[in-house]
C-alpha cells in the first residue's frame, strides 16, 4: 500500500476515535482496527513497538477507569462508595472518594476505549510505514517537519529495542528482570532512543535532505500572510454570524497563500524521484474513502446528522446504533482488498527479533 | 590535487589542547590514502576537517584551510560539501535511510534533484563496482555487515563527490566482510577516485594503500611506510618483523615478507607454552540454540579448565556470540547442558554470569549509567558486593581517572575498559568477552592481553571472541573454530595459527614454527 494512503488511514482513524463518544460504535472501531492490524506489514522493530503500545492502550484504560474511581463524579446509579475526605469547595469541585456511579464510570470507559483506538492506528501506521517513505511524500517546504517526524516515528521502536536491551545488560549484571526494575531502566533507554532518532536525521541531513534556499519575496510574503488570515477568518466566522461568505472568502485565501508558499518553496529545492511508489487504483480509492469519512466524522459533530455522541449522564439511556455510523466504523475496513492482494512478506523482511546488536550478523 | 589541507590548526570547544596541530598533507586523484595513528591521536577529526564537519558542526576555534575540488570546507554548506566529500562512517547501521539497497543508493541523488536516467545509470555503475548488483533490490536488515558497509560506500558515491572519506570502515566487520570493501577500495581507485582512510587493522589495509600517514597527537608524525614502526599504538605483524630482523622497509603482503626474508637466516624461540591446565571450569555439552527457524548454534560441546584462554573464532553468524550468550543463560538452548561447579542447571542468569561472566560484544550497549563510577557500584551492589569496594575495582583495572566521566563520551577503547570493570567487577573465575578487540588500538590490545594472561595464571579461565587471530596468537592458549554453528577445530594455539595450521597468522605464512614477530631472531 502507498505510504501516502497509509497516512489517510492513520488520520482517518485518529479523526474518528477522537470525535466518536458512542461506546459500540468505539468497539466496532476497534474491531476494525484490530482486523487491519492483523493483516498489516509489520517490520520487526514495528511489531514490537505494537505489541508496546497495544499494552500501554489497556494499561491507560485501566488507569482512567481507576482515575474515576478515586474521583467519584456525577450520576444517580451508584455502584459502589469510596471512602475519602471531603474536599473544601474552594478546590474548584475536585472531590477524592464518594460514590462512584455507572454513568461516571461509563464516561471513563469510553475515553479509555478511544485512546486505545488512536494507539492502536499509529502503531499500526509506524510498523507498516519506515520513516523514509513518509519523508518522501512531503513537500521540501515542509523541511523541518519531515526531521521532527522522522525522530518522532523512529523515538518508539528505537527507545523499545534500547529498553530490551538495557534489561539483559542489567541481568548481565546480576540484575533481575522483573516489571519492578523497569523505572530503573526507564531514563537510559529514552536517552538512547533519542540519540538514535538524532543519529538518523544526522545522516539524513548529511546525505543532501536539507533546507531549500531562500526564496522570492514574494513566496515569503504568502508565506507569513496565510497565518494571519486564517485567524481573521476564524473570528469573523465565530463573532459576525451574517458574513459567513466573507469568513469563507478570507478561509479561501489564506489556504491559497499557503498552497502558492508551499509551491514555490518545492520549486526553488527541485527533487526527483527514481522511482515514484505506484498510487494504485485501490490506494487511491482508499484516500478518497479516508478524506470523505474524515470529513463525514467532522460534519456529523458539527451538524448532528448522524450521532456519533453518547452522554451517560442523561440517565444511562442505550447508546443509539445507526447504520450510517456503523458504516463509517467499518470503513476503517478499506487497507483490507490491498493488504489482501499484496502478500506482507515484503516488509516482513527476515530480521530475526534479536537484541546486543546481532543485526549485522546475518 | 583533489583536496588540500594547510596549516590546519583546530581545537574542539570543549576542550584545552588541540586536537590538530598545523596540519599539511593532500591528497591526490587515483590514490588511496591510508590515515593511520593510535586512537585519540587525531584521526577522525582530521577526516571530519574535510566535510566540513569539523569547525561547521562541532564549533571550537580553526585557523588554516582545508579546500576539496575548490570548496573552502570550513564556510561551504553541509548540503553542498555531501557532493564534494562523500564520508562513510564506522557503523553502517547508523547510516542506513531508507529501507532497501535502490532506495538507499537513490536518496541523495533524490535530494539533488538528479533526472531519473541520470539516477538509474549511476545506480547501476556503482552496484557493478561495489559488487553488489545482485542486492539491488534486498532489505538493507537482510544484509551482512560487509555488505551494509558496501552499500553506505555507493549510496555516498552516488553524488559524485571528489574525495571519499571512510572513517574506520571495516571495524565492525569479519575478516571476509573486511576483504570484499577493501577490494571494492581498491577498484574505486583505479578509476580515479580520491580516497582517504583512517584504520587501526593496518595488516588488513597496508596490500592496498598507495600512500600512508601517521597522525598522533595532532600532529602529522610520519609519512610513508617507515611511519609504521616509528609511532607508537602502530604495530602491523609485518613492521614488528621487519624491526625484528633489521629489514630496511616493512613488507606490505606476504609475498612481500617472504621475498624480504629469503636468504635471511632466522632463528625461532617460541614463547614458553602454558602450564597445563588445572581444574575443569566450564562444561557445554551438545548446546543447540535456534532464532526461529534458524539453527544458530548445532550440537557444540566444549571444556574450559583453570589457566585457559580460548581464542573463538569464526565468520559472522557462525554462532560465536550464541554461544557465549547461551553459556551466560541469557538465551536458552534448544537443547543441550551447560555445567560448572557451584552452579545448579536451572540457574538463572544471575547464578550463570556469577561465575562465567559476559562483557557483550558494544561497550557503548553495556553501559547505561551516568558516570563510570556508578556503573561499577551497580554491578557491585546487584552482585550483593559491598558497593565500598568500587574505588578498587576501578583502580585494578587503571581506569581511576575515567571514574566521574560519563560512559558516552569516551573513547572506543576507554568505554571497553569500562565495559570490562564493569561487567567483571565481582572477579568472577570464567571470563567470556565478545569481540573485545573490535576498534583497539595495539596499546589497547597489549593491555588486553596481560590483563588476560594474568587472570589465567591466577587460576581463572576465559573464552574470547575474536576476527583478530594476531591479537589471539597474543593471549591464547587455545583456538576454537565455528563454522555454520559447529566446531570446525579446537586446537593449541601454536596447532591453529601456526604454519599449515587452519588459520595461520602473518608471521606464521613466512617464518614456520612461529606466531608471532617477538619469536624471530637473527
Amino acid at each position: 500500500m502507498h505510504a501516502g494512503a497509509w497516512v489517510a488511514w492513520v488520520l482517518m482513524v485518529m479523526t474518528i476515535a477522537l470525535v466518536t463518544t458512542n461506546p459500540l460504535y468505539l468497539c466496532l472501531l476497534l474491531l476494525s482496527i484490530l482486523v487491519v492490524a492483523a493483516f498489516a506489514p509489520r517490520s520487526a522493530t514495528g511489531a514490537l513497538g505494537f505489541r508496546v503500545l497495544f499494552i500501554g492502550g489497556f494499561l491507560l484504560l485501566g488507569f482512567s477507569a481507576l482515575i474515576a474511581t478515586i474521583n467519584g463524579g456525577a450520576g444517580d446509579r451508584v455502584l459502589f462508595t469510596m471512602p475519602g475526605p471531603g474536599l473544601p469547595s474552594w478546590l474548584g469541585g475536585l472531590s477524592l472518594g464518594g460514590p462512584v456511579t455507572a454513568e461516571n464510570m461509563t464516561a471513563a470507559l469510553t475515553r479509555g476505549l478511544a485512546i486505545l483506538c488512536v494507539f492502536l492506528g499509529f502503531a499500526i501506521f509506524n510498523g507498516a510505514v519506515s520513516p523514509h517513505r513518509v519523508l518522501r511524500l512531503g513537500p521540501a517546504a515542509l523541511f523541518h517537519a519531515g526531521l521532527v517526524l522522522t525522530v518522532g516515528l523512529t523515538l518508539l521502536p528505537s527507545t523499545i529495542a534500547d529498553f530490551r536491551r538495557l534489561r539483559e545488560m542489567r541481568q548481565l549484571r546480576g540484575g533481575g528482570a522483573g516489571i519492578r526494575h523497569i523505572p530503573s531502566l526507564l531514563a537510559p533507554a529514552v536517552i538512547g532512543g533519542l540519540e538514535r532518532a538524532f543519529r538518523l536525521a544526522e545522516a539524513i541531513e548529511a546525505r543532501g535532505y536539507a533546507a531549500p534556499p531562500p526564496m522570492p519575496l514574494r513566496a515569503r510574503l504568502a508565506g507569513f500572510a496565510a497565518a494571519p488570515l486564517a485567524l481573521v477568518a476564524g473570528w469573523v466566522w465565530l463573532y459576525a454570524d451574517a458574513l459567513t461568505a466573507l469568513a469563507a472568502a478570507l478561509a479561501a485565501a489564506a489556504m491559497g497563500t499557503l498552497v502558492y508558499w508551499g509551491v514555490a518553496t518545492s520549486r526553488a529545492r527541485h527533487t526527483t524521484k527514481m522511482r515514484a511508489e505506484s498510487l494504485a487504483p485501490l490506494d487511491i480509492a482508499g484516500i478518497a474513502a479516508a478524506l470523505t469519512v474524515i470529513g463525514a466524522a467532522l460534519s456529523a459533530r458539527a451538524t448532528g446528522w448522524t450521532d456519533l455522541t453518547y452522554n451517560p449522564f442523561a440517565g444511562l439511556p442505550s447508546p443509539s446504533l445507526e447504520v450510517a455510523g456503523m458504516a463509517l466504523m467499518l470503513l476503517v475496513l478499506w487497507p483490507l482488498p490491498s493488504l489482501l492482494r499484496q502478500p506482507p512478506a515484503e516488509d516482513r523482511s527476515a530480521i530475526p527479533i534479536r537484541t546486543t546488536g546481532e543485526a549485522t550478523h546475518r | 590535487m583533489t583536496a588540500t589541507i594547510s596549516a590546519l590548526t583546530y581545537r574542539y570547544p570543549s576542550s584545552t589542547a588541540p586536537a590538530l596541530d598545523d596540519i599539511n598533507l593532500s591528497f591526490e586523484p587515483g590514490r588511496l590514502t591510508l590515515v593511520c595513528g593510535p586512537s585519540a591521536g587525531g584521526k577522525s577529526t582530521l577526516l571530519r576537517s574535510l566535510n566540513g564537519l569539523v569547525p561547521q558542526f562541532y564549533g571550537g576555534v580553526y585557523s588554516g584551510t582545508v579546500t576539496v575540488a575548490g570548496f573552502d570546507a570550513a564556510v561551504t554548506t553541509a548540503r553542498r560539501m555531501a557532493t564534494v566529500t562523500g564520508m562513510v562512517f564506522q557503523d553502517p547501521e547508523a547510516q542506513a535511510i531508507a529501507a532497501s539497497v535502490e532506495e538507499e543508493i537513490a536518496f541523495g541523488m533524490e535530494q539533488q534533484g538528479v533526472p531519473r536516467d541520470e539516477m538509474l545509470r549511476r545506480c547501476d555503475y556503482l552496484l557493478d563496482l561495489m559488487g553488489i548488483q545482485h542486492l539491488r533490490n534486498r532489505s538493507l536488515s537482510s544484509l551482512s555487515g560487509g555488505e551494509r558497509q558496501r552499500v553506505a560506500i555507493a549510496s555516498v558515491l552516488a553524488l559524485e563527490p571528489a574525495l571519499l572519506v571512510l572513517d574506520e570502515p571495516t571495524s565492525q566487520l569479519d575478516p571476509a566482510g573486511a576483504e570484499s570493501v577493501l577490494v571494492a577500495l581498491e577498484a574505486l581507485a583505479r578509476t580515479g577516485m580520491t580516497i582517504a582512510v583512517a584504520e587501526h587493522r593496518l595488516d588488513r589495509l597496508l596490500p592496498h594503500a598507495d600512500d600512508i600517514v601517521a597522525i598522533a597527537d595532532g600532529r602529522v608524525a610520519a609519512t610513508g611506510d617507515w611511519a609504521l614502526d616509528t609511532v607508537p599504538g602502530l604495530a602491523p605483524p609485518f613492521a614488528l618483523l621487519a624491526k625484528q630482523l633489521g629489514l630496511g622497509t616493512v613488507p606490505r603482503t606476504v609475498d612481500d615478507a617472504r621475498r624480504a626474508l629469503s636468504g635471511i637466516p632466522v632463528r625461532v624461540e617460541p614463547c614458553p607454552g602454558p602450564p597445563s591446565p588445572g581444574d575443569p571450569l566450564l562444561h557445554v555439552r551438545d548446546l543447540t540454540v535456534s532464532y526461529g527457524d534458524v539453527t544458530a548454534l548445532d550440537g557444540v560441546s566444549l571444556s574450559l579448565r583453570q589457566g585457559e584462554i580460548v581464542a573463538l573464532v569464526g565468520p559472522n553468524g557462525s554462532g560465536k556470540s550464541s554461544l557465549l550468550r547461551a553459556v551466560a543463560g541469557v538465551v536458552s538452548p534448544a537443547a543441550g547442558e551447560v555445567e560448572s561447579p557451584g552452579v545448579e542447571s536451572g540457574a538463572g542468569v544471575a547464578a550463570r554470569t556469577a561465575h562465567a561472566a559476559l562483557v557483550p560484544q558494544d561497550p557503548s550497549f553495556a553501559l547505561y549509567r551516568d558516570t563510570v563510577l556508578d556503573e561499577v557500584r551497580e554491578s557491585l551492589h546487584l552482585r550483593g558486593v559491598p558497593v565500598s569496594r568500587a574505588g578498587d575495582v576501578l583502580e585494578r583495572w587503571g581506569i581511576s581517572g575515567l571514574a566521574r566521566r560519563d560512559p558516552r563520551d569516551l573513547s572506543v577503547g576507554q568505554q571497553q575498559r569500562a565495559a570490562i570493570a564493569t561487567m567483571l567487577a565481582h572477579a568472577p573465575p570464567v571470563w567470556m568477552l565478545d569481540e573485545p578487540t573490535r576498534g583497539a588500538d595495539a596499546p589497547a590490545k597489549a593491555w588486553l592481553s596481560r590483563a588476560l594472561r594474568d587472570h589465567a595464571a591466577s587460576g581463572g579461565a576465559a573464552i574470547v571472541s575474536t576476527h583478530d587471530i594476531e591479537s589471539a596468537a597474543a593471549f591464547a592458549t587455545r583456538v576454537v573454530g565455528l563454522r555454520d554453528g559447529a566446531i570446525e577445530f579446537d586446537l593449541p594455539v601454536r596447532e591453529a595459527l601456526g604454519h599449515g595450521g587452519p588459520m595461520p597468522t602473518r608471521t606464521a605464512h613466512v617464518v614456520p614454527g612461529a606466531i608471532l614477530p617477538g619469536e624471530v631472531h637473527r
